[in-house]
Order: structure tokens, then C-alpha cells, then sequence
């Protein structure tokens, strides 16, 4: 399986390669293209109970699509919803990331993917949900955010402060606690940032450039209110 | 070999996501050998005594190993199980001890993180429990926060778009006989905060309703079913009660919703008034509960016996309405059955001093003959 990113930027797209009989599976509707060897099948990812919990517990898709090229090699393009940028980084079968629930686009067949939970104040307040994906196993996994994606490596013991909606995916070797982001309640709300998630190493920390819910909020104001 | 590696490897010289390496438990120490490294078969060996334990990631579910080699700390994470196992098991006695201290840590974070969620359910659910049953106070809470202007504003509309559809009586001796029924009901309040519009409307439908803001609509088929004023009078004492305890408030407030009434508790009540009025027509069929009929009942009961009214008309009227009952009478769908208002009402009669009637100035049977000339051939036939 060989894959690029086309036209990387704002609306990027991204172009796998499957040799014969090989597998991705993407998000649902995640599709754009495909060659005619490429046949689309529907699975739930970890069996019925597991896909069920998926979409209900990270709101995840119920289903992930597997695309096989079951007809001879082709390739498939995939590409998210919203704008922004795309990521493929190789899984080595130790490295696993936990993933908040809009990131994940595709991954090879080898690529495990499990839901989740958070701890009680990371699931209320970390921004991400009760649940989170946890990926792992090997193979290439691709991750798209909404804005540009920013890696951040951490050593051992080395800490960084990031705002809880920008996150995107970390390492499972990374630690997090939430906290405000000013030292009082009222400058914590008043400065905008409200929570803020404080990373602790080793691992690395990728973070979306944009803030889904705060761009939300923005163009709610245009929306014209129906009658 | 081309398995999976089993670990990875932290320090200054190796790249933020760790270098993965293959470890191996040994009877002394750690054996490990990294991937990809130019002489890949060299294995560094750490004994078990340079080592410290913890545990570590976001799970809290890996066994960090710390050592400081060359001058530079080393962080190895563990996270197969299998592995885990191995090196507690040849771990030397100086170890134990701060390996079953971690997994002791392990187990309390992962209790106390069941407890917090185990906790916080039952208080949601506990919450959910408190709405469904303490939505009433709430209710109450927001409507005691909205001005009378306001609620009249909304009577008004209401009412204006319902008589729409009606045939209004304007004058006549039907007329004059409620508003004088009305006013010596209203005469008798002791606060006033409305003030209360009565309109009789042409149907044969044997009712009166409220709206909020102390717009009261009479229909002619109440006062042709009525034996006498009394029991006009009656019916429009459990009327003006729904308006002083605002009632109809309290229904549109359970028809909006919670967020209607958490929006007004807050302090946003501007939108309310929008809201109802998109109800509109809605607002008059709006049923009244069990106990805010009792309430009326009660109350209006006891502003009949100030306007010196006697109560056997209220009561009269009631168990006439219990005959009848079986669907031909439309008005008292959700009201309680009449027959226990009216033994009710009896005893709450019985309770009030005695006291001698003042008589209205009208004449009850020219008001039937009035209207009788209005009447529809069907009603007649009663």
C-alpha cells in the first residue's frame, strides 16, 4: 500500500495505492474515487457491540468502510469533511496514539482501532468527549484536522500547555491534565481559553491550527434565523 | 528477526516518538536491542540495580523503567504484558517493592476513575430525576419573574385571534348580568394586580375559560345550561383563580420547556413573549392539571363567599355536570370527575361561616329568554 497527499494545503486529498487483494479502511463517506478493481464493503470495525459503542460513545461513524481491491491493483481517493490538512504516519506496532473522534480518515487493514474512555475530568472538560479512539498495531495511518496540523515532540518529563479543542492525537506514552488556563476562575473565562490541557512527555503531540467549535460559534452569526 | 518490537526507548538522543527496540528479560537486568540501529546486533544490557520503576501514559498502563546511561537518562516504556509479568517475576527483592507500590498506584487510578464515573452517572441520573419531579417549583420559580404586563400582553393576543373566529355578544341583559357576576366576584379581591376583560361569545358549547392576563371568555351555553346566577358565578370564580394563580402561565411554561424557564430564571425573558405569541391558538387549548383545578375550585369557592354568593350553585352546577358525564359535556376532559369536585366543594362549603346572600339586581329568567331567542334549535330541544 503506497500512499501521497495531493494538493496538500486547505483541501487536501489523499491517493492509495493497493496492490491486489490488499484492504484500507476509511471513514465512512470518506470516498471520492476509485479504481473499478476497488470494491466498497461496509464493515463494523470491532464487530457489531464495538461499532455500536463507537457511534454512540465517540460519536464516531457506526460504520468504517473497507475498500479491497479484491478485482486486481487500483487506487482509491479519500479525502475528510471539513478543510484542512492531512497526515500519514507509518504505526511500528509500539507507538499508539489516542485520537480524538473527528481525526481519523483511513488506515490499512493492520491498523487496530478501539474506543476509549477518558477519565472522569478529561472526558468533561478535556473538550474531546467521554471517548476517544485509540489506534494502534502497524502499517499507515492517516489523520486529518481542521486547519493545518502541528507536530509537537516531547522528551521525557518535558511539558507543553495546549487548548483543549486543538488536539488531534498523541502518543500513548503522553500523559495529560487539565487545568485552567489562568491562575483564577474569572481570568481562566475572561481570557477565552477556558481549559487547557498540560502534556507531559515522552511522545509527540499533533495539534489542529484551527478550533472547530470556536469556528462554529463564528459563523453561527451569518446563519440567516428561519422563519 | 522480523517481529513487532516490544517497547520503546526515550532520551535525549533518540526522536520525540521514541525509539523502538526489542527488550528482553534476563536474570540480571534488561537486554535491549534497537531497530534499525547500524549494528543492529548490539544489545545493551542494564542490571536490575540502576533501574527505577514507575508507571506511566495516558492510560496509566505502562511500566516506565528509568536508568541514566552514558550521562544521559534513558526512559524505556513497557507496555506487553507478557513482559510486564517477566520483570516483576525476576525482579530482585530491592525492586518489589516499588514495582507492587506502582501497580498498587495502577489499581487506585483505575478505581478511583470507575468511582468518579459510576458517581457522576448516578448524580445525572439523579439530576434527570429532580427535573422530571421538581420541574413544578422550577415552574413556579420562573413564573413568579414575569411581570403582569407581560402575561396580559399575551392573554391579549391570544384572545384576539380566538375571537376572530366568534360571534361576540356585545350587549344585551346576558351581558350586563356577567359583568355585573364579574364584578362582584373581582370587588372582593383583596390584591389586584389585573385587570379583568369578560366577553361573551354566541356558542352553544357549555363553557368559560381564562386567559392569562385576566382576558375571560364566557360562552352563551353556559349561561342557558346555568339554573341561576349562582352558578354563573360559579364557574366564573374557578375562572378568575386560574388568572390570579396564573395557571396559564404555568402551562405555557411546561409546554415551552425547561429551557424557557431556565432562559427566564436567568434573566432573558424578552423572547418570551415571541414564543407565545407563535403559540397563539395553542395557548387556548391549553388543559389545566388536576390540581390547579382543585385549586380553582377551592379558591373560587371562597371568593364566592366573600362576595356573599351563596356556594350551592357553584356545587349544584358541578353534580348537574356529573350526570351528564360520558363524554357529552366537551369541557371537562382533564378537569377532575365532577361528582368528587362537587362533594368537594360540599365539604369545603360546610367549613364557611353562615352568612345571608345578597341577591343580584337582575333577573335570571329574562337573561334565559334573552339568549333563548339566540339559541340554536339543538340547544333548545334540551
Amino acid at each position: 500500500m503506497k500512499s501521497e497527499i495531493l494538493y496538500p494545503g486547505a483541501f487536501p486529498m489523499v491517493r492509495v495505492e493497493l496492490t491486489a487483494g490488499e484492504t484500507i479502511k476509511a471513514e465512512s463517506g470518506a470516498m471520492v474515487g476509485a479504481s473499478p478493481t476497488i470494491d466498497v464493503e461496509s464493515k463494523m470495525e470491532g464487530g457489531f457491540l464495538g461499532a455500536l459503542s463507537r457511534k454512540l460513545l465517540t460519536g464516531e461513524k457506526f460504520f468504517f468502510q473497507t475498500l479491497r481491491a479484491s478485482r486486481g491493483p487500483g487506487e482509491v481517493l479519500l479525502a475528510p469533511t471539513v478543510p484542512g490538512e492531512i497526515v500519514i504516519m507509518e504505526l511500528d506496532g509500539v507507538n499508539e496514539y489516542m485520537v480524538q473522534k473527528d481525526g481519523f480518515l483511513a488506515g490499512a487493514e493492520s491498523v487496530k482501532i478501539e474506543s476509549r474512555m477518558q477519565s472522569l475530568s478529561r472526558g468533561l472538560l478535556g473538550g474531546e468527549g467521554f471517548f476517544i479512539l485509540k489506534i494502534g498495531g502497524t502499517g499507515p495511518l492517516i489523520l486529518n484536522s481542521f486547519g493545518a496540523i502541528h507536530k509537537i515532540d516531547l522528551k521525557p518529563d518535558q511539558e507543553y500547555i495546549v487548548d483543549n479543542s486543538h488536539l488531534v492525537a498523541w502518543s500513548a506514552t503522553t500523559s495529560y491534565n487539565i487545568e485552567k488556563a489562568a491562575s483564577g476562575w474569572v481570568a481562566s473565562f475572561t481570557s477565552g481559553e477556558g481549559f487547557v490541557c498540560r502534556f507531559r512527555g515522552p511522545g509527540v503531540v499533533y495539534i489542529q491550527t484551527r478550533n472547530p467549535g470556536g469556528f462554529g460559534n463564528w459563523i453561527r452569526q451569518f446563519i440567516p434565523v428561519s422563519e | 528477526m522480523t517481529s513487532i518490537p516490544n517497547a520503546l526507548c526515550f532520551g535525549q538522543e533518540f526522536p520525540a516518538t521514541g525509539a523502538p527496540c526489542f527488550v528482553e528479560v534476563t536474570a540480571t537486568g534488561l537486554a535491549i536491542r534497537f531497530v534499525g540501529a547500524s549494528d543492529e546486533d548490539k544489545v545493551e544490557s542494564v542490571s536490575f540495580s540502576s533501574l527505577t520503576v514507575s508507571a506511566g501514559g495516558f492510560d496509566h498502563d505502562q511500566l516506565v523503567v528509568k536508568w541514566v546511561a552514558d550521562r544521559s537518562e534513558r526512559t524505556l516504556y513497557l507496555r506487553e504484558s507478557g513482559l510486564i509479568r517477566a520483570f516483576r517475576q525476576a525482579a530482585p527483592p530491592e525492586l518489589t517493592k516499588p514495582l507492587e507500590h506502582t501497580v498498587e498506584q495502577v489499581r487506585r487510578v483505575r478505581h478511583r476513575r470507575r468511582t468518579a464515573l459510576l458517581v457522576t452517572g448516578g448524580v445525572l441520573a439523579g439530576l434527570l430525576l429532580a427535573l422530571w419531579f421538581g420541574s413544578d417549583t422550577l415552574v413556579e420559580m420562573a413564573v413568579a419573574r414575569i411581570p403582569v404586563e407581560w402575561e396580559q400582553k399575551i392573554g391579549e393576543s391570544a384572545e384576539k385571534e380566538f375571537l376572530a373566529g366568534q360571534t361576540v355578544i356585545h350587549e344585551g341583559p346576558a351581558v350586563t348580568a356577567v359583568q355585573e357576576i364579574t364584578s362582584r366576584l373581582t370587588d372582593r379581591l383583596q390584591d389586584k394586580p389585573y385587570k379583568f376583560h369578560v366577553t361573551v361569545v354566541k356558542s352553544d358549547v357549555v363553557n368559560a375559560f381564562a386567559l392569562p392576563g385576566g382576558y375571560v371568555v364566557v360562552f352563551t351555553g353556559l349561561l342557558t345550561k346555568a339554573e341561576g346566577p349562582e352558578e354563573v358565578a360559579g364557574v366564573l370564580g374557578h375562572e378568575l383563580n386560574h388568572v390570579l394563580k396564573r395557571h396559564g402561565l404555568e402551562r405555557i411554561m411546561k409546554t415551552l420547556g425547561l429551557v424557557a424557564v431556565v432562559t427566564i430564571l436567568i434573566g432573558d425573558q424578552q423572547g418570551l413573549i415571541g414564543l407565545a405569541k407563535e403559540l397563539g391558538v395553542e395557548l387556548l387549548t391549553l388543559k389545566f392539571g388536576r390540581e390547579q383545578e382543585t385549586e380553582a375550585d377551592v379558591e373560587g369557592l371562597k371568593l364566592l363567599h366573600r362576595a356573599k354568593i351563596p356556594p350551592d350553585g357553584m356545587i349544584r352546577f358541578f353534580e348537574r355536570l356529573s350526570e351528564q358525564e360520558g363524554g357529552r359535556v366537551e369541557w371537562l376532559s382533564t378537569h377532575p370527575m365532577s361528582a368528587g369536585r362537587a362533594a368537594r366543594l360540599k365539604a369545603e362549603a360546610a367549613a364557611l361561616s353562615k352568612q345571608a346572600p345578597e341577591p343580584f339586581t337582575f333577573d335570571w329568567q329574562k337573561i334565559h329568554e334573552s339568549l333563548g331567542a339566540a339559541q340554536l334549535p339543538a340547544a333548545k330541544a334540551e
